[in-house]
């Protein structure tokens, strides 16, 4: 089985993932280093180069957070080295800092910036949308809006960023990097890079002086970034990237970029209305083509602007138009702010119907209104919602067990802060409600450790807060040194599952290999905050005994930050996946069942996905192949009917 | 009751009519029989919910709605009732005959010499006691051997989780069974008794003899905690007692000598739920004992204790007591039984009070029948 | 090339419930008409793939190509279920009253039934259901099949061999083979064959 994604030869077709489709481009531009943090819809670019990293002679990382992966990118930059950068929306605010300072100083290898963004926020915890970031630090944004786009625009990021010496950011969309279409290869090239870092120039010779930030360069080396700026656009006027298709004197002017694209022609396409709409795509959207736009814009006295996220596109043609008022005319415009589109969450084809139609007064496509209604009855009849779940055998349900038990004992309205990873589900039923507060990563963290200070104003609630491995080191270290040094009340329980589980097991600097699969050192996170001089216990949250007493012990000693880590890795952990640890058998005359004793505490409460509840027989029962034998329905059950027997 | 209360006779009942309500006297009635509520420093939790519409916790809490006429008329001598203080066969000043056990109990080492006696005896095979650790906090435990039973002498003021020990070994031991009780738990044990549910028929067959303490409230073990680390700081502490109310202060015996705390500051750390409490002398059990009062005042009292026998049974023991001489007599004042009969009345009625100040409606006691008899005198009595 | 797709862009749409190899499913049939010429398009909602929750990928076949990754609702040509329920799901938003099924009638329960919670339906009242919103609906048990061959995930190379044999799509044996050959390591290569066989002979049309 080799991916053809990484065949060397050219002009040949294949189907591929967007993610896939801009690992080929990055490819294709001979990039050298890359770097990245896991998130969703972003990681299979850094897992596919990963896996060509010797092939291909790349170095690849998974860096500890996205600041860090940029500034390993930048140091390839600056070592004249083609760097690519991978994060999704919420990566570029951790990176911003370091990002804003390379923007203003400008590279001398490639570097290509890739987010992959989330609209509709189908696996992320909000609709971040980094667009702006570009028009801010003042650097060129690119956005594919097809999937051959997504491995042209790749390959040609790299180049833009060579011809104007400034970092590139391409944009994607969960909805193109995890969608999938024909894509036409190009060539690989040969490249025999040769790193090295110069510094004997003067510090405004950007290619050969040492690189400062200095209070007294800054003002030259904007106008620099300036003249970088003026040199996209010029580039971006003559882009095949923004194409438009359309009547010479359209109806109305549809501006749109990245997967809008594809909603808008097919909704053009399912409305007839190619002779009478005119659809601008723009592959640069920042710093607009402005004579681009004029010409357009001149031609239209209707222009509808389509895009997901923040109005950033809508804004910045208002701006223009305003400026170019004069040659363009007065414009009527559409998009969100107007509520032709809805104001949030991802867009599709139906949307940009009823948006097409609302404006143009064209009919509805025929809607079949006895066969929704009739679908609509048959599912309030019987089709539910599938609830999300941990997977039977995961640690966290355990661990959240646990945590729920002791925050319940201890009496005193405690909470538990979170933060994101799998372990998001603990403010869901399957994690019992725990946490009550989820927002970034290792933001639970700090807020536990805000929350753990106010005893003066009288709050005498316990405060927990719960983070993942790989989140111990992105994130929440800082914050742990925060709550260590200003001695917050607070217990850190770190849920130790051996990887990045959520976005598929990349590993983190306490796995023992990096991206490339090469042998690595373990940073041990129980020794990092022993070197805290905090207390600190390791358990097994699979031992629910040992582990509530710890639980339990740490809540009464109140004052300085205490932190438990429980280790036991994920159950589709390559260790623990297929591999049960214990054989589960049921003595059913012993379930009591809903009868008061215990009322299914199992089935109703605990709700691990291996166990089925016979409503026939009123039994508990073990799915044979759902089950992972983790044997923690054994220790919860209160009359034994659940017995675990150790495999081997 | 409502429809909505018809379908909470279960834990949702227990969390919203008990303990949100703050009327949880902690008596662990509720707890070991599922596993989702746990006793925990003194505090019954309700760990994971339950939805069931009727549950055992609710039947035998002593604070949801009670029928206190039907326990009266099931577990006593109607002709015994005295309105006050509950069924009355007679009221007695003792003390344990042993010294040993004296120089260990509260008062008198009534209580100690009994439960001896009663194990000794084979009227019970085992006996709940209260146990504490060396922050106060009580822990109950089961014991068979007699020689252990002076080892748990003397008052624990937070409440003991006497009856989850209960409801666990009641389910797996064979022998007979004696309950040194509060007055809340006493009352728990009586709804158990006289109502079980079928599968509990037999456990409760096991339960022979309530051993009742007097009790005017107990304290909040969190709060005492800190009142007594305020007070003493590091200092070893040996014991503590509650002065009867003229000397309005706490007595700490520490390895250096006796910490007074004013009565006001303890009264700080008293359970809320004990001011909604309608039982001073624990009249739900076969026999209950409390500390003396007599004219000869309290360095002579603090070493003895009135006892109340309410049923035949404990009316047998101490008996058997005073022939085996396990118990030293002497005669009781010709006052304290109206004394008795109006410190109890006084509880009642702070209680009717204090829960009809809560629901706001004169005659709405929560889990008190307001047409009960004893409610009635009470009423009467404040005119 | 010669267009034999039944309408184009022919919609298709495998649905099932995370864990139940839906991806493989759609990337094995995207990949076999990619190789006879056709540009395909496919959107995937796995973002809770491996936690029991509902999964569709959208294929959108077509001799032209463009089409966006979502679906308009109502333009389903054929629904391949991987599970009963989910089914009607994706019926009820993509489904007309043209639109043919083709379903595995192994329901896969939610932690709600398994908590007692919710109640899966009858399989009878499933089917009639999933009739009563199709034009042709075609039902079999792959869980049971592919259970036989060791796997319960077998089941969506079946539903593969099935869809092959309503003739709907171009999906030579030869073509799978070759497409398969590059998708799973070499010793999986047999038993995915014999799944698309079975499959093939699952649906009489
Ligand atoms: C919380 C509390 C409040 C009290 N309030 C009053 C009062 O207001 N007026 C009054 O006259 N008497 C009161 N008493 C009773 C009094 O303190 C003595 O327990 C009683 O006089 C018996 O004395 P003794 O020497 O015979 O007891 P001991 O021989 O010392 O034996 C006491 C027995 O009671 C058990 N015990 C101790 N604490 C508890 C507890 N919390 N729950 C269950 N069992 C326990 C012990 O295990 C021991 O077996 C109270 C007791 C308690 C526990
Ligand atoms: S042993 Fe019990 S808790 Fe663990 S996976 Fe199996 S059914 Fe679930
Ligand atoms: S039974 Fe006792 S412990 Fe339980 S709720 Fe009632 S008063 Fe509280």
């Amino acid at each position: 089985m080799s991916s053809i994604l990484f065949e060397n030869k050219k002009d040949f077709e294949a189907l591929l993932m967007g993610n896939d489709a801009i690992a080929r481009g990055a490819l294709e531009a001979g990039v050298n280093v890359v770097t990245g943090y896991p998130g969703t819809p972003s990681s299979e670019i850094v897992e596919q180069l990963a896996n060509v990293a010797g092939e291909r002679n790349l170095y690849v990382e998974w860096s500890v957070n996205e600041k860090v992966a940029l500034e390993v990118a930048a140091a390839g930059s600056y070592a004249n080295l083609k760097s690519l950068c991978v994060m999704k929306q919420v990566g570029v605010n951790v990176a911003a800092d370091s990002l804003l300072h390379i923007a203003e100083y400008g590279t001398r290898g490639p570097l290509v910036l890739v987010s992959c963004e989330d609209p509709g926020a189908l696996s992320s915890t909000n609709e971040g949308d980094s667009r702006p970031y570009a028009k801010m630090m003042e650097f060129p944004l690119l956005e594919p809006g097809d999937f051959q786009e997504a491995k042209d625009m790749a390959r040609w990021a790299f180049e833009l960023s060579c011809d104007i010496r400034n970092i590139v950011m391409l944009r994607s969309v969960t909805r193109l990097s995890h969608a999938s279409g024909n894509v036409i290869m190009g060539k690989l090239p040969k490249s025999i890079p040769e790193a090295i870092f110069e510094f004997s120039g003067t510090p405004m010779d950007q290619m050969k002086g040492a690189v400062l930030a200095f209070p007294t360069l800054v003002d030259s080396l904007r106008r620099r970034q300036h003249e970088k700026l003026s040199k996209a656009v010029a580039a971006f006027e003559e882009s095949p990237f923004n194409t438009y298709t359309g009547p010479q004197k359209p109806e109305l002017l549809i501006i749109t970029s990245s997967v809008c694209n594809l909603y808008t022609r097919e909704a053009l396409t399912i409305l007839n209305l190619w002779d009478r709409v005119g659809l601008l795509k723009l592959g640069t959207t920042w710093p607009l083509p402005s004579k681009l736009l004029e010409q357009h814009l001149s031609v239209c006295e209707k222009i509808f602007i389509v895009e997901e996220g923040t109005p950033f596109l809508e804004d910045n043609i208002k701006v223009m138009a305003a400026e170019k008022a004069k040659q363009v005319g007065i414009k009527t415009f559409f998009g969100r702010k107007d509520g032709t589109l809805p104001c949030v969450n991802e867009l599709n084809p139906d949307l940009l119907i009823k948006g097409i139609n609302h404006i143009l007064g064209t009919s509805v496509q025929p809607v079949l209104d006895d066969y929704s209604a009739e679908a609509a009855q048959i599912i309030a009849a019987g089709v539910f919602n599938r609830e999300l779940t941990f997977c039977p055998g995961c640690p966290h349900r355990a661990s959240f067990w646990l945590i729920h038990t002791a925050l319940k004992l201890d009496n005193r309205s405690g909470f538990l802060c979170g933060d994101i990873g799998c372990y998001g589900l603990g403010a869901g039923p399957c994690g019992f409600s725990t946490i009550k507060i989820l927002q970034a990563m290792g933001s639970g963290i700090g807020m536990a450790g805000g929350f753990g200070k106010f005893d003066r104003f009288g709050m005498s609630q316990s405060v927990m807060a719960v983070c993942g491995d790989s989140t111990f080191f992105h994130a929440a270290m800082p914050a742990l040194v925060n709550a260590v040094h200003n001695q917050s009340d607070m217990i850190l329980v770190v849920l130790d599952n051996s990887g990045t589980a959520m976005t598929g097991f990349q590993p983190h600097p306490g796995s023992p290999a990096g991206a490339m699969g090469s042998k690595l050192p373990m940073l041990d996170i129980e020794k990092l905050c022993r070197a805290m001089d905090v207390r600190v216990e390791v358990s097994d949250p699979f031992d629910l005994k040992a582990t509530r007493q710890i639980l339990l012990e740490f809540l009464e000693d109140k004052g300085n930050p205490r932190v438990l880590i429980l280790k036991q890795p994920c159950a589709l952990s390559p260790i623990r996946k297929g591999r049960k640890m214990y054989e589960m058998a049921i003595d059913a005359d012993r379930c009591l069942a809903d009868h008061c004793g215990c009322n299914r505490l199992c089935t109703r409460v605990f709700k691990c996905p291996g166990l089925i509840w016979d409503t026939i027989k009123n039994k508990i029962q073990i799915d044979e192949v759902l089950c992972a034998g983790c044997g923690v329905c054994a220790s919860i059950c209160p009359t034994g009917a659940i017995t675990a027997k150790k495999v081997r | 009751m409502d429809k909505d209360d018809k379908n909470q006779q279960g834990q949702q009942g227990i969390n919203t009519k008990v303990l949100k309500q703050g009327l949880c006297t902690g008596c662990c009635a509720c707890v070991n029989l599922c596993p989702s509520i746990e006793y925990y420093k003194d505090k019954t939790i309700l760990v994971h919910d339950c939805n069931l519409e009727k549950g055992r916790c609710f039947t035998y809490c002593p604070r949801t709605p009670t029928d206190f006429e039907m326990l009266r008329c099931a577990l006593f001598n109607p002709g015994d009732m005295v309105l006050e203080i509950g069924a009355f066969k007679g009221l007695y000043m003792t003390r344990a005959a042993d010294e040993n056990i004296r120089a260990g109990a509260q008062h008198g080492g009534t209580v100690t010499a009994l439960i001896q006696l009663a194990l000794d005896q084979g009227f019970i095979d085992e006996a709940i006691l209260a146990d504490q650790n060396d922050q106060f906090l009580p822990a109950a435990q089961s014991i068979v051997d007699k020689d252990e039973v002076s080892g748990k002498s003397g008052s624990k003021f937070a409440v003991s989780p006497t009856l989850s020990v209960f409801n666990r070994i009641s389910k797996t031991d064979t022998g007979k069974i004696g309950v040194v009780a509060t007055p809340c738990q006493a009352l728990a044990l009586a709804k158990m008794k006289v109502n079980p549910v079928p599968e509990d028929k037999m456990r409760m067959e096991k339960l022979r003899l309530v051993l009742g303490l007097f009790c005017g409230w107990a304290l909040d073990w969190r709060k005492l905690q800190k009142l007594l680390k305020e007070k003493t700081g590091d200092r070893k502490i040996k014991g503590i007692d509650i002065l009867p109310s003229k000397y309005a202060c706490m007595e700490v015996y520490t390895m250096d000598g006796t910490i007074e705390i004013p009565i006001e500051e303890v009264n700080t750390c008293v359970r809320d739920n004990c001011r909604y409490c309608f039982d001073m002398t624990c009249e739900f059990a076969d026999i209950s004992v409390g500390a003396a009062r007599s004219p000869e005042g309290w360095d002579v009292d603090r070493g003895w204790n009135q006892v109340i026998v309410r049923t035949d049974l404990g009316g047998q023991l101490l008996a058997l007591a005073r022939e085996k001489g396990v118990l030293e007599f002497k005669a009781v004042p010709d006052k304290n039984i109206e004394n008795l009969k109006k410190a109890s009345a006084g509880k009642k009625l702070t209680c009717l009070i204090n829960l009809s100040e809560k629901t706001g409606n004169p005659d709405d006691f929560i889990y008190i029948d307001p047409e009960d008899p004893v409610v009635r005198h009470i009423k009467k009595l404040r005119g | 090339m010669e267009n034999t797709l039944r309408c184009d862009p022919y919609n298709l749409i495998i649905a099932g419930v995370g864990g139940q190899g839906n991806v493989l499913a759609s990337r094995v049939l995207g990949d076999m008409m990619i190789h006879q010429g056709y540009t395909v398009t496919i959107g995937e909602t796995f973002g809770a793939s491996q936690r029991g929750g509902s999964v569709m990928s959208h294929l959108r076949i077509s001799a032209r190509g463009g089409f966006s990754p979502q679906m308009p609702k109502g333009k389903a040509n054929m629904v391949v279920a991987l599970e009963p329920m989910e089914a009607i799901r994706v019926l009820a938003v993509y489904g007309n009253p043209k639109v043919k099924v083709l379903c595995n009638t192994r329901p896969i329960q939610s932690v709600g039934v398994i908590c007692g919670e919710q109640i899966y339906p009858e399989k009878k009242q499933i089917i009639k259901w999933i009739e009563s919103l199709s034009a042709d609906a075609k039902f079999f048990d792959t869980t049971k099949a592919a259970l036989n061959l060791g796997n319960p995930v077998f089941g969506n190379i079946m539903a593969m061999g099935a869809l092959s044999s309503t003739g709907d799509l171009p999906m030579s044996l030869n073509v799978f083979e070759q497409v398969i050959l590059k998708k799973v390591p070499a010793h999986k290569v047999e038993i995915n064959l014999e799944a698309y066989k079975i499959g093939k002979g699952m649906v009489i049309a």
